[in-house]
């Protein structure tokens, strides 16, 4: 490669055990191996500013060096419906057409696990401004955002950081979404002692746009001579290593020396540039102008830039001596990959940069809003296949501008671990009033309205569920039409540790499930892999058999009325998720699921809406308890997680969809964490806790015993069906091949659940509400 | 010629984030409107009001609403108000008319303030549905001649510092007397409760708007403009199930709307 005008830092030379001291002393995570294939694609020694490009584009989290293989070889991405696949900073799904015009919903899914769990609000709060940079740099209107929390047991040895670590987490996430004003529409938590040391943290964004208004990744065709324009905040020192260290195992030791590497948020200056950045879309359309757009995130501008200009086949020239800087003698390598919030990169025909750097430095006055802040020329886009990086008049890099974002591939050993999981064998309990109040007290199924009333969920105004109220969250999608988008985010981390292949499954459906409970057709998933170290074959494992499961779930259950699968359109590898005492936290394919309603005005919720209305269940009650709420609540784990049947599953996600569409149900809800019983009392309680409709149940359409049939997390749903429509439920589940039972009616100021011609529950409405709205907030006390 | 359309200004400070769905309310009570950033004040005296929305205008910085109450473009808002243009203060928009002075309005200077919130459930922000009461006459401001006395309405709350409260013991005796309380936080029966959940922030009488003494501007904590469309109403309302499956209903107005059809009433009658 061409020349360069600083030192070179001698590997070539360096006998392999002097070069790992060297690199570990110098914090570069490169191995000994990845260090001299650096000097193998540059033909030389590297520069330091090389040596920082390649640590940060070679770590797991930029390079999906591990995980990439299994994802390629399994994952249907692929679909009528998918605008874009899982390429660029978002996946496009097909929200459908409106007035001629095809528009796509776009999605991006990701974890910010590492930096959250050292210093959680910031690393919450930079989840939740990164995921937002993601969609919004497609070229979209940015709509909502979920976020899917794993904490440790607030119960346990670490109970206390526990509950600091949520509490920050909670509130990180309200500050960054609530200020920049995008509408948190969903989540789900998770409590247990496999996320003591490691928490999760994953977020999930939506936007709009139409098909024909996307702005890619990457440079515009003839864009040789076009300006690269750094736009946002000044950078500083920030997030330098980020992406590095997202990829290293957390040793609490280094708790003060990885904080350096966690970015600081600024959800102010983010909102002002979210508005002018739309002012650009407006002005660029207009125009008729070909733009490239790209989210600053790990690696920061070195990431950004080389990929915007390598993604369409030019290279880069970039005077990092332009960059807007915040700090006085920042090194080249700093500048190039810290990762400063609140930064993307535009490729820009020269001709429209003075309107660019107009919306941004005069209109919404960046630099008046942030010390430092704006929009900047730096470079320029090449004909050559060179990224080069010049600072204060030297060439401090010039790399093959392919070796830089091509990154490298291993190809990681799986074995499978010892796995002894029983099945107890539980007694018939005396007091079932009891268990199902200490079921609905658990953390995982109480109301998490102590998290989400911290997040505004009503802001733009389009929340047409908001959260809390039903299985899913629903916005209406475009104004002027009748569209509906639903989402919502699932994955029960105790099925994954009985079973990580059926765990992701479970998850899978169960999205797919809890986006058709509010009438909606799963359109899409995404999938953030949250797993423990890939290096170790039984990590590795794990990570194959959730994405094995994820990509079985997605092929089986297929998109409505088709065969094709409901595609997986964007998502994450968060690995390394352990302790420093080697301990991984459970697998955790999270996934979220992206539903479509054409007409959001027959979007239905959980609660009960009227008295003396009949309840019906769909979904056989199996012997399915590993896992369970109710087995932990015994203190037992259990060993036979429910097992997804495809053609039932889809054909009963197909009937809930096709019985909202007709209007025929009053409300639904689907059946997991807790058991039949835990949703009925849902139902009773409503997402805000104030039902005032009981219900009376019998379980005798069943022969298992009583706390099985209550409490087995089989999949399923329960209807509120007026009288009048049953028939015609009937008629189209029989259409589908499912059996719909009658198990009660909605009736008095009580829940009461007999069998076999005897009351085993009887409880006031009031004590549900207790035990269901005091869970949560006293695991977060 | 039809008569011309009461014409509002949606002021954008740095910061906001309610802009875009109060334009929206705007529009559907049948006005013209335009989001105007706080550096577009070159002729933003020719609006004939003014809807201050919410968010963190100026990210809070020193307390919520401060700076934005000394932007320039205030000064131009308060001589409009002075000649009786109606303005609406939403949330920080409320914020930053009692920071100016504007609200109550009584001594052109800072009387009240509104502090962090008093919630025995969630400390900091909160978002909840919450339902006011219109404890004057209709007509009382220019934001209520369709809401009837001891009429109720839902809105969201969207805030961390909602609390009105103020350390002169007469003011609250003042504004009772001269009407400028106009919605208390309410049950949805309308019994007005000082605990929570009821009153959702600890604010003093329950106060969740104020107007000043005139009653062409009034600064409002819970956000209207999330509450003027059917579809906008939470899962559990009854109005709302009573549409389901109605485009038409969804998109019909919901009682908040009347606070902008009121604005529009008011231009018309009093500025055009």
């Amino acid at each position: 490669m061409g020349g360069v005008d600083t030192d070179l830092i001698d590997i070539k030379g360096v006998p392999d055990n002097a070069l790992r001291d060297f690199l570990k002393k110098n914090a570069v995570s490169l191995s000994v191996f990845e260090a001299r294939k650096v000097v193998e694609l540059l033909g030389r020694n590297p520069t330091l500013t090389e040596i920082y490009i390649f640590n940060t584009q070679w770590s797991e989290h930029s390079s999906y060096k591990s995980s990439r293989a299994v994802l390629k070889a399994l994952l249907p991405t692929q679909a009528p419906n998918v605008i874009l696949g899982p390429v660029e900073d978002s996946g496009i799904v097909e929200l459908g057409y409106i007035n001629r015009e095809r528009y796509g919903i776009v999605v991006s899914h990701e974890s910010h696990n590492h930096p959250s769990q050292v210093v959680p609000y910031e690393g919450a709060a930079t989840g939740v401004g990164g995921i937002i940079r993601d969609v919004l740099c497609m070229g979209a209107k940015v709509i909502a955002t979920a976020d899917p929390l794993r904490f440790g047991n607030p119960n346990g040895q670490n109970k206390n950081k526990v509950k600091y670590i949520a509490n920050e987490v909670i509130n990180g996430i309200a500050g960054y979404g609530n200020a920049v004003g995008i509408p948190n529409i969903c989540g789900d938590v998770y409590f247990n002692d496999s996320f003591d040391e490691n928490c999760l943290v994953n977020v999930v964004c939506l936007g709009i746009l139409k098909e024909k208004d996307v702005i890619h990744s990457y440079a515009p065709k003839n864009a040789e001579g076009f300006d690269i324009i750094v736009v946002g905040k000044a950078t500083d020192n920030s997030g330098f290593g980020g992406a590095a260290f997202a990829s290293l195992i957390l040793d609490e030791k280094d708790r003060e020396n990885n904080r350096g590497a966690v970015q600081v948020p600024d959800p102010f200056l983010k909102n002002v540039i979210i508005r002018a950045s739309y002012a650009v879309f407006e002005e660029a359309r207009k125009q008729g102008i070909g733009l490239g757009f790209k989210d600053m995130g790990a690696g920061g501008i070195m990431c950004s830039t080389s990929e915007l200009c390598s993604g369409s086949n030019f290279g880069a020239d970039i005077d990092l001596s332009k960059v807007n800087v915040s700090m006085k003698g920042l090194p080249p390598y700093i500048i190039a990959c810290s990762e400063t919030q609140e930064r993307f990169t535009w490729i820009s025909p020269p001709q429209f940069t003075k309107t660019l750097l107009k919306i941004y430095n005069e209109d919404f006055e960046l630099p008046s809003i942030s010390i430092g802040a704006g929009a900047f020329v730096v470079g320029k886009v090449t004909g050559q296949q060179d990224y080069v990086l010049r600072h204060e008049g030297k060439i401090v890099c010039d790399a093959p501008v392919k070796s830089v974002t091509e990154g490298i591939r291993y190809e990681r050993r799986k074995t499978a671990p010892k796995r002894n999981f029983k099945e107890p064998n539980l007694k018939e309990t005396d007091d079932y009033n009891r268990a199902l109040l200490s079921v609905l007290q658990h953390p995982n199924v109480a109301s998490k309205a102590k998290a989400y009333k911290h997040y505004d969920t009503s802001v733009m105004g389009n929340a047409v569920v908001e959260t809390g109220y039903a299985d899913a969250g629903v916005i209406k999608a475009v104004e002027g039409s009748n569209f509906g988008v639903a989402l919502k985010t699932d994955c029960n981390p105790m099925y994954c540790r009985i079973d990580p292949y059926w765990g992701a499954v479970n998850a899978v459906a169960e999205s797919m499930r809890n986006v058709a409970a509010v009438g909606a057709v799963p359109s899409a998933l995404t999938d953030c892999l949250n797993y423990g170290n890939p290096e170790k074959p039984e990590a590795f494992y794990d990570f194959y058999e959730g994405v094995r499961g994820i990509a079985d779930a997605a092929k089986n259950l297929y998109y409505k009325g088709t065969k094709n699968p409901v595609p997986v359109i964007s998502g994450n590898v968060s690995f390394y998720n352990e302790s420093a005492s080697g301990k991984s936290v459970d697998p955790s394919p999270v996934i979220a699921c992206i539903g479509v309603l054409k007409d959001y005005s027959k979007a239905i919720t959980m609660k009960l809406k009227k008295e003396n209305t009949n309840l019906l269940l769909v979904g056989d009650r199996k012997d399915e308890l590993g896992g369970s709420v109710y087995y932990e609540v015994n203190n037992e784990v259990g060993s036979v997680v429910p097992i997804i049947d495809f053609e039932k599953e889809r054909n009963m996600i197909y009937a809930v969809v096709d019985a909202i569409s007709a209007g025929l149900l009053l409300s639904c809800h689907d059946i997991s964490d807790g058991g039949l019983a835990a949703t009925i009392s849902e139902m009773v309680l409503g997402g805000d806790a104030d039902g005032e409709i009981g219900a009376e149940i019998s379980l005798d359409f069943t022969n298992l015993r009583a706390y099985k049939a209550l409490f087995s997390q089989t999949s399923g749903f329960v209807f509120e069906v007026d009288e009048k429509n049953v028939q015609r439920l009937h008629n189209l589940f029989k259409f589908y091949k499912l059996n719909l039972i009658k198990i009660g009616s909605t009736a008095g100021r009580n829940i009461l659940i007999t069998k076999d011609g005897k009351q085993i529950i009887n409880l006031p409405i009031s004590k549900l509400k207790e035990a269901w709205t005091t869970g949560f907030a006293e695991a977060l006390e | 010629m039809p008569p011309k359309k009461p014409n509002i200004a949606v002021v954008y400070f740095p910061g906001n984030n309610c802009e875009e769905e109060s334009l929206r309310a705007v529009l559907a009570s049948g006005m013209d409107g335009k989001i105007v950033r706080w550096n577009q004040r070159k002729g933003i005296e020719k609006y004939d009001g003014f809807v201050i929305p919410g968010g963190w205008a100026y990210e809070d910085r020193i307390r919520a609403g401060v700076i934005a109450a000394k932007d320039p473009v205030f000064e131009i808002i308060k001589k409009e108000a002075s000649g009786m243009k109606p303005v609406l203060g939403i949330c920080n928009g409320a914020q930053a008319l009692v920071e100016c002075g504007m609200i109550p309005g009584l001594k052109n200077k800072v009387e009240m303030a509104l502090a962090p919130n008093k919630n025995p459930f969630v400390s900091g922000y909160y978002c909840t549905w919450v339902n006011v009461r219109n404890v004057q006459d209709k007509g009382r401001c220019a934001f209520t001649s369709f809401t009837e006395k001891d009429g109720i309405v839902p809105m969201p709350i969207a805030h961390g510092e909602g609390r009105y409260v103020t350390k002169d013991r007469e003011l609250l005796d003042k504004l009772v007397k001269n009407k400028q309380i106009i919605f208390r936080y309410s049950t949805k029966e309308g019994k007005i409760e000082d605990g929570f959940p009821t009153n959702p922030n600890g604010a003093m009488y329950g106060i969740a708007a104020i107007c000043n003494k005139k009653g062409n501007v009034m600064a409002i904590m819970p956000h209207p403009e999330r509450a003027s469309f059917i579809r906008q109403l939470p899962g559990s309302a009854e109005l709302k199930n009573k549409f389901a499956g109605s485009i038409e209903g969804m998109e019909g107005a919901a009682p908040a709307r009347q606070l902008f059809n009121s604005m529009k009433k008011y231009v018309e009658e009093e500025i055009l």
